[in-house]
């Protein structure tokens, strides 16, 4: 697939396996991978590299994943309505409910499979699985 | 010539009456708070005036500077004041509690058997964090005695990202023997097999 | 004969994990061979006869080693108008915001900090009296500070060599400093004059409150190499000395994303800043 045609995806979490782990999976399907350690990295590369996707984390020092998507849903257009998937540890029901408040358009229980991952992904990119 | 020198300006001390730090810790606007969240750590009892107003603090910043001034003062009772958070719904006074226990790595030591074994997984997740500070031998020995006995895989996960950091070789059988209880769990078969990699690719001393 | 130690990829991918995670600087495989020389050139200036031996010393920071390993990749030589890209970004926008929010009434100032032997005070005096079109319409105040006293009465001198001088054109150096010996040039007077030095610790509130609000800040390479809590109390002493909606500028390598969530990250053609935001930051 040529370079220009890769959807371009920014996986925000502190641990590196997982930043590994989601790259590895979504790099072998096509995708372009961005990564940041924590919400206040992403805000920073995301203004100089729009993404397609936003795949964060809850848990990250500095800025959680929670104000992170809040503060991107607060920024100037286009950014604004870049779509995030929320993957967490968390799991509770006012988890949840604090994404969708803080603007996640989508939210997956860790530990994620590959396969779940990719399927969300492509459906929030808009692109076939 | 459009560049001027000014004389250098004084600022006026900031209040050290140790009743008007507390209340101005829950009061005045947010400048007012601010101010009174940095003064705090040289006020006594200012530990737990700190504390106490993490409760009620909506403000990000100075929520930030009464975590800094926690992290500051560096002792068992900031330690104590600043671990229930951990427990709370709200994940930016989390990320908060975190952030400042990782800056009291001299103190908060001790603790971190107890928190590895909570009866809540989300603290002993967040308390596999905590190990990274410390030097790679107490924090290999403490995350392989969680690793044996946990359940979680996500806990799991969370001792095995800090073990790629710091893992010896004396961490290898506990990974294998956590790889072995949680066959089919994707991800950290994944994690569990680079960290034993990575653990095994240490170089050996030089020959003399 | 002694071997060089050796260093698995596993190894390095373990250092470039942990710098990553405490400074944000990425090492590509690119870099590989030059952070592969850096840690061989640490570990023996450090004594440490194994990587395990000197990975634990890089990791407790001990004696400011994160800094001595990271030195080797960051521009540390201090020379006029050296990363100019935030001068261009200072006469091109932050100044025109600033005067936008505040009106015309108060003096611009800038705080250089650390200002080590006065390269960065004077280039923005300079900079600005050449580049920015409204400089004779406001008044200007550069103030620079360092925590060695040393490099501060070195700084009030005014006296330069060649290698400071490199990015400058023989117009300038024409233009703004006099010769004062073989290779040595001394800042003219006026400029000197303008620039008021002190002496500051950046992590002692009682130390930065007195030099009040700044418009812009230049603060690089200094705030990444705390401690954690010294980190902390550093960017909140600095968050104090600006002005609301004021701006704050790093290290080309740095990022306030290990260091605070205080200051709202901004977007210029030239560089990327810091803000002071009006309200709660990121609110």
């Amino acid at each position: 697939m040529a370079e220009e045609a890769k959807k371009r995806v920014m996986v925000v979490d502190d641990a590196a396996l997982v930043r590994l782990y989601y790259r590895d999976t979504l790099e072998h399907a096509g995708f372009h991978v961005d990564e940041a350690l924590n919400g206040l990295e992403a805000l920073e590369k995301l203004l100089t590299a729009p993404v397609a996707l936003l795949i964060v984390d809850i848990n990250m020092p500095q800025m959680d994943g929670l104000t992170f998507v809040d503060a991107v849903r607060r920024r100037e257009m286009p950014l604004a309505s870049t779509p995030a998937l929320i993957t967490s540890t968390e799991g509770g029901a006012q988890d949840f409910a604090a994404a969708r408040a803080a603007g996640a358009n989508f939210y997956l229980v860790k530990p994620v499979t590959r396969e779940r991952l990719l399927e969300v992904t492509a459906m929030l990119c808009g692109t076939a699985a | 010539m459009p560049l001027i020198r000014k004389p250098a300006g004084s600022s006026s001390p900031p209040s050290r009456d140790p009743v008007s730090v507390r209340t101005a810790l829950t009061s005045g606007t947010d400048d007012e708070r601010w101010a009174a969240a940095r003064a705090a750590p040289d006020m006594p009892e200012g530990v737990d005036a700190l504390g106490d107003a993490l409760a009620t603090e909506h403000s990000t910043r100075v929520r930030e500077a009464i975590f800094t001034s926690l992290a500051r003062i560096c002792t068992a009772r900031s330690v104590e004041r600043v671990v229930p958070y951990l427990r709370s719904d709200d994940a930016s006074l989390r990320t908060g509690a975190l952030d400042a226990l990782r800056a009291m790595k001299t103190v908060v030591g001790p603790y971190l058997p107890r928190l590895l074994h909570d009866e809540d997984a989300d603290i002993r997740l967040l308390a596999c964090e905590l190990a990274r500070n410390l030097p790679s031998e107490e924090a290999t020995r403490l995350l392989c005695g969680l690793l044996d006995s946990e359940r979680e895989s996500n806990v799991c996960s969370a001792a095995v990202e800090v073990l790629a950091e710091v893992g010896g070789r004396e961490a290898l059988p506990v990974l294998e023997r956590c790889a072995d209880r949680f066959r089919g769990t994707a991800f950290l078969e994944f994690s569990i097999r680079i960290t034993v990699d990575r653990i095994r690719a240490q170089s050996s001393p030089p020959r003399e | 004969m002694s071997e060089l130690p050796a260093i698995t990829e596993e190894e390095l991918r373990r250092l470039c994990d942990f710098l990553y995670r405490r400074t944000g600087m990425v090492f590509t495989e690119a870099k590989r061979y030059y952070v592969e020389r850096r840690v061989f050139e640490r570990m023996a200036a450090t004594g440490s006869g194994t990587f395990a031996s000197y990975f634990a010393r890089l990791r407790s920071d001990a004696e400011g080693e994160v800094e001595y390993f990271v030195n080797a990749f960051t521009v540390n030589e201090t020379y006029f108008y050296r990363e100019d890209h935030q001068l261009r970004c200072l006469t091109a926008e932050l100044l025109a915001d600033r005067l936008r929010l505040k009106g015309q009434e108060h003096a611009i100032r800038i705080w250089s900090v650390p200002c080590s032997t006065g390269e960065e005070p004077y280039s923005i005096a300079i900079w600005l009296l050449e580049n920015w079109p409204m400089v004779d319409k406001y008044e200007i105040e550069i103030v620079g500070s360092d925590i060695d006293t040393g490099v501060l009465e070195r700084a009030r001198s005014g006296v330069f060599g060649k290698r400071a001088l490199m990015r400058l054109s023989p117009y300038l150096v024409e233009k703004y400093f006099a010769p004062a010996g073989f290779e040595t040039w001394k800042i003219l007077d006026d400029l000197r004059n303008s620039v008021r030095f002190s002496r500051v610790n950046i992590v002692e509130p009682a130390e930065t409150r007195p030099h009040g609000q700044f418009d812009v800040i230049f603060c690089r390479n200094v705030l990444i190499y705390f401690d954690d809590a010294s980190r902390r109390v550093a960017a909140e002493n600095l968050y104090e000395n600006l002005a609301p909606g004021g701006y704050i500028c790093l290290g080309h390598s740095e990022s306030m994303s290990r260091i605070t969530p205080l200051f709202e990250v901004r977007r210029f053609a030239d560089a990327i800043v810091y803000q002071r935001t009006v309200g709660e930051p990121h609110g």
